[in-house]
């Protein structure tokens, strides 16, 4: 059908990639659905057996399962930054990257989004979360961070979905064009009929201009709330001031790693390099190299505060952290997210990609650990020393965990496969 | 009958889009269709911004007010002290308005975004009528406008 119509390059490039998944492809949904699926098994062994199978109780009883919640709220930012952000700043790099990382920030969200509720005793009752009349005559409680936090994390989701689409549908579009059959009728379908007349440019336009000015502004918010979920309590090593700009540098930090971890082999496999110009990846970089630097500098400030001030509870925290049971963590930390990222100082391995992508890796296991280091050290020396005590996930926590990452890169997979990897209509315009 | 002419630049589409305006070609009997925007099409067939930012503020003041208030009325309505806040916490209430300022106002948005620009619209769905890569400028005929 419409064989008339010569597409051009870069509609081939883009659709090309989405044709015959390989062997690569195939054994990587395979080994990401085996993932997920043994995480969901755990997830139900812990709803049929009780938060016992957990190892978090008295007195650490946020784990692994808050970490990973922050930690992939984290990751979901730079989707947002180099979506919505770069294109305010009209920065051109962005288009070799936004639908993936848009992608990644749905994905992230959704996996966040479950980790309050694995974390949950009865899971089955979520729903009290939200405001909603009922029998009851209760409400919840709009003064607690943890209310912020799930108007926070849906409005994030649900813009992220808004502003995805959007992007998405000229290119759907085309995509029904190069289809036949059921595929292209399907496209067609979620294209919502666009034929790219001016009426609809024109309030595209204005449109896309009004979803990234206001997903801007939650780039900054959504992991500032997430921070207070700690700030606001008054536990050593969490309540400080600092908390939401270094949570925001770090959720930016770790999110640019994760765009490097799925971009450098996305480019590879699916022969994308002309359109993923090397320069691109190393703007890339250098924002991982900034957010490096602020997120080091944090780590200085938050010891520095404790070390000068005056605080002896403060103090015993932040030498426990560096000296104490979880040091090794704490410095493993240190290395992959404040010194290693240094190197990208120098302009040949900002460009070199294998070790771009190695570096990244080290970035998302530095940015995990930091996130456990502050949740669970704290829990485990507050104030009173009869209230202390070490915490070591279970094997349930530590399946879930792998779980999540699993459900994350199937997501990924096959949306690569689904949708156009990168967005056609605005390469066509650069 | 309409004539369509195709072009495979932005600027054969343009130069060719002025030159029927200078002709005298009333803007009413001309329809663009392009593979991306162009701002310079739309000022020159339209002229006036769209009407799309009534949406964003309404929706934007629909959502902060309403968010506001959500969380106002529910605590007075069960009126339980926590943390020893006062029942109406103006800061954390204002966050809740803030969030609903962004989420009503992209809802609202993608909305008047559809009603706009009429989508979804079926006819291309039934017919056969497809995204073209090409700039396509139509002239119709006085009548049919």
């Amino acid at each position: 059908m419409n064989n008339d119509i010569s597409a051009p390059q870069v509609e081939t490039d883009v659709l090309t990639a989405m044709r015959r998944p390989g062997l690569a492809w195939l054994t990587g949904l395979g080994l990401a659905g085996l993932l997920f699926a043994g995480g969901l098994a755990l997830w139900a062994y812990q709803i049929m057996h009780g938060m016992g199978v957990a190892g978090i109780t008295h007195p650490v009883g946020w784990g692994v399962y808050i970490t990973d919640f922050v930690f992939w709220v984290g990751i979901a930012h730079s989707g947002t930054l180099i979506s919505a952000v770069l294109f305010i700043f009209r920065a051109r790099f962005r288009t070799s990257f936004n639908r993936a990382a848009e992608a990644m920030t749905i994905f992230a969200l959704m996996v966040a989004g479950l980790f309050p509720l694995i974390h949950l005793g009865r899971v089955w009752r979520f729903y009290y979360l939200f405001p909603y009349p009922n029998q009851r005559q209760l409400w919840v409680n709009f003064r607690s961070p943890l209310i912020w936090d799930v108007f926070a994390v849906s409005t994030y989701f649900l813009v992220s979905l808004v502003f995805f689409y959007v992007g998405l549908m000229p290119d759907l579009a085309i995509a029904a064009r190069h289809r036949s059959g059921r595929a292209g009728k399907l496209y067609r379908i979620l294209s919502l009929g666009w034929t790219g007349n001016l009426r609809q440019w024109r309030h595209y336009g204005r449109l896309y201009m009004f979803l990234a000015a206001f997903a801007t502004p939650l780039v900054a918010s959504v992991h500032s709330i997430v921070s207070w979920d700690f700030a606001v309590s008054i536990i050593p090593g969490w309540h400080t001031t600092i908390f939401a700009p270094y949570f925001v540098a770090g959720a930016i930090f770790s999110g640019t790693a994760m765009v490097l971890t799925l971009v450098i082999p996305m480019r590879r496999v699916l022969n994308l390099q002309e359109h993923i110009p090397i320069d691109h990846i190393e703007a890339i970089a250098k924002i991982l190299l900034l957010t490096s630097l602020i997120v080091g500098f944090s780590y200085v400030i938050e010891h520095g505060m404790a070390f000068y001030g005056e605080n002896l509870f403060e103090m015993e925290q932040f030498r426990f952290r560096a000296l104490g049971h979880y040091s090794l963590l704490f410095w493993i930390m240190i290395v992959c997210n404040a010194v290693l990222p240094l190197l990208l100082f120098i302009r040949r391995l900002r460009r070199s990609l294998a070790f771009l992508f190695v570096l990244s890796l080290l970035v998302n296991v530095g940015m995990w650990l930091e996130r456990f280091v502050i949740v669970v050290c704290s829990l485990a020396r507050d104030f009173d020393p009869y209230n202390w005590g070490n915490y070591l996930p279970s094997p349930v926590e530590c399946g879930i965990t792998l779980g999540s990452f699993g459900l994350f890169f199937a997501a990924f997979l096959v949306f690569v496969k689904t949708f156009p990897v990168l967005s056609i209509t605005e390469l066509k315009e650069r | 009958m309409p004539r369509q002419l195709y072009f495979d630049t932005p600027d054969a589409f343009l130069e060719e889009l002025r030159a029927q305006l200078n002709a005298g070609i009333p803007r009413r009997r001309l329809r663009a269709r392009l593979p991306f925007h162009l701002h310079e099409a739309e000022e020159l067939l339209i002229g006036r911004p769209s009407r799309l930012r009534y949406f964003a503020l309404g929706g934007g003041l629909a959502g902060f007010g309403g968010g506001f208030l959500l969380a106002m009325l529910t605590s007075v309505d069960w009126p339980i002290v926590t943390g020893g806040k006062p029942i109406v916490s103006v800061p954390p209430f204002l966050l809740i308005g803030y969030l609903l300022t962004i989420l009503i106002g992209s809802l609202s948005c993608f909305a008047g975004f559809l009603w706009l620009s009429r989508l979804p619209d079926p006819g291309p769905l039934v017919s056969d009528d497809p995204f073209d890569p090409r700039f396509v400028l139509t002239i119709n005929d006085e009548e049919a406008s």
